[in-house]
C-alpha cells in the first residue's frame, strides 16, 4: 500500500469556476458558492483520493491560483514543480476555451522534459441554451493534446469528482512506470 | 582501526525517519548492501530521510547510488538525539540516462551520529536511492 502526493494546479481563465470546482471537491458537494469572488494570490484544497482496484491512495495538494495570472511571473513561482494539471473553461465562453491551450503550455514549460498528466474539464455543462463550445470539438482537442477530458456542472453538482480521480490515477500509473525504471537500473 | 561501511544494516545502522513510503520499498532498503533494492519518493519534493549510526563515527568517504535526484543537501549531527543537524555537504548531481547515479564525495569533519539526506529536487517526479555508503571508522559508544 502507498500513498502517493502530487500538486495539482488548477489553470484556466477567470470566472470559469476553478474555485467553485476545488470547493465542492473538497466539501463532497456540500457547498456551492454562489457569489463570485475573484481569487488573489492561492488557495490551497488538500484531499486524499483511493486509486480505484489497488489499496493506494494520492493525495492531491490543489493549487487554485488566480485566473488573470497568465503572464505574471507570480504564477511562475505558485505552479513550480507540478505533478498534475487540471485545466478548465467553460463551454459558454469560447474564448476561455481557446486559451486552454496557452494555459497548457504555461503549465508544461513548468517541467520541461518531463511529462505532465492531466485533465481538461469543460464546466457549467447546465447552461445548455448558452452553450458556446462543441463537446466533440473540446474532445477531439483533448485527445490530440493527450488530455482526459470531462463536462461538468457545478452548479448541478454533477461530475465534480470525475476529474480528480481521474488524476490520481494517472499520477498513480505514473509512478507505478517509473519504479518499473527504477528495478530496471540494475 | 579498521575502515568500514558504516552505512549497514548488519552494522546496527537504522533509517529511523523517511518522508515517503511505499511498503513494497521501504527506507530500509538504502542500507540493505543491495543495491539492486531500493526506496523511492512518492510524490512532491523535498524528501528526507535520516541515517542513524547508534555510535560516533568519522566519515571518510561517502557513495551514494541513486536515480532522477538533481538537488542533494546532506547535514549531519554528533548529538545523542537526532536534533542540532548542521550543513555538511550539498551537491547538483547530474541524470544518468538508464543508470545509478552514483556520487562519491570524500568528506572533510565527518564526525557524526546522525546523518539527515535531503533531496530538494529530482529530475522526474519521483526519485530513488538505492544506496548509501559511508566508509570510515567507529570512533566510540554513545553514553
Amino acid at each position: 500500500m502507498v500513498k502517493l502526493a502530487a500538486k495539482c494546479i488548477l489553470a484556466g481563465d477567470p470566472a470559469v469556476g476553478k474555485t467553485a470546482l476545488a470547493q465542492i471537491f473538497r466539501s463532497d458537494g456540500a457547498h456551492f458558492q454562489k457569489n463570485y469572488t475573484l481569487t488573489t494570490g492561492v488557495d490551497l484544497v488538500v484531499k486524499t483520493v483511493p486509486v480505484s482496484d489497488t489499496g493506494d491512495s494520492v493525495e492531491l495538494f490543489i493549487f487554485d491560483s488566480a485566473g488573470k495570472e497568465l503572464f505574471s511571473e507570480i504564477l511562475d513561482k505558485l505552479w513550480e514543480s507540478p505533478n498534475v494539471l487540471c485545466l478548465v473553461y467553460d463551454v459558454t465562453n469560447e474564448q476561455s476555451f481557446t486559451n486552454c491551450s496557452k494555459w497548457l503550455e504555461k503549465a508544461r514549460s513548468q517541467i520541461p522534459g518531463t511529462s505532465l498528466p492531466g485533465v481538461l474539464v469543460g464546466n457549467k455543462a447546465d447552461l445548455a441554451s448558452r452553450r458556446a463550445v462543441d463537446s466533440a470539438q473540446a474532445r477531439a482537442w483533448a485527445l490530440g493534446q493527450g488530455l482526459e477530458c470531462f463536462e461538468t456542472s457545478v452548479k448541478e453538482m454533477e461530475n465534480y469528482e470525475a476529474p480528480f480521480h481521474c488524476l490520481a490515477k494517472q499520477f498513480h500509473h505514473l509512478y507505478r512506470e517509473k519504479v518499473e525504471v527504477f528495478q530496471a537500473l540494475l | 582501526m579498521r575502515k568500514i561501511d558504516l552505512c549497514l544494516s548488519s552494522e546496527g545502522t537504522e533509517v529511523i525517519l523517511a518522508t515517503s513510503s511505499d511498503e513494497k520499498h521501504p527506507p530500509e532498503n538504502i542500507i540493505d548492501g543491495n543495491p539492486e533494492t531500493f526506496w523511492t519518493t512518492t510524490g512532491m519534493f523535498p524528501q528526507e530521510f535520516i541515517i542513524c549510526f547508534h555510535k560516533h563515527v568519522r566519515i571518510e568517504r561517502l557513495v551514494i547510488q541513486s536515480y532522477f535526484v538533481r538537488t542533494l543537501r546532506i547535514e549531519k549531527s554528533t548529538s545523542k538525539e537526532p536534533i542540532d543537524f548542521e550543513p555538511w555537504i550539498e551537491r547538483d548531481l547530474v541524470h544518468t540516462e538508464g543508470q545509478l547515479q552514483n556520487e562519491e564525495i570524500m568528506t572533510r569533519d565527518g564526525h557524526a551520529t546522525y546523518l539527515r539526506f535531503i533531496i530538494i529536487s529530482a529530475f522526474d517526479h519521483f526519485a530513488s536511492v538505492h544506496s548509501v555508503s559511508a566508509e570510515g571508522l567507529a570512533v566510540s559508544n554513545l553514553s
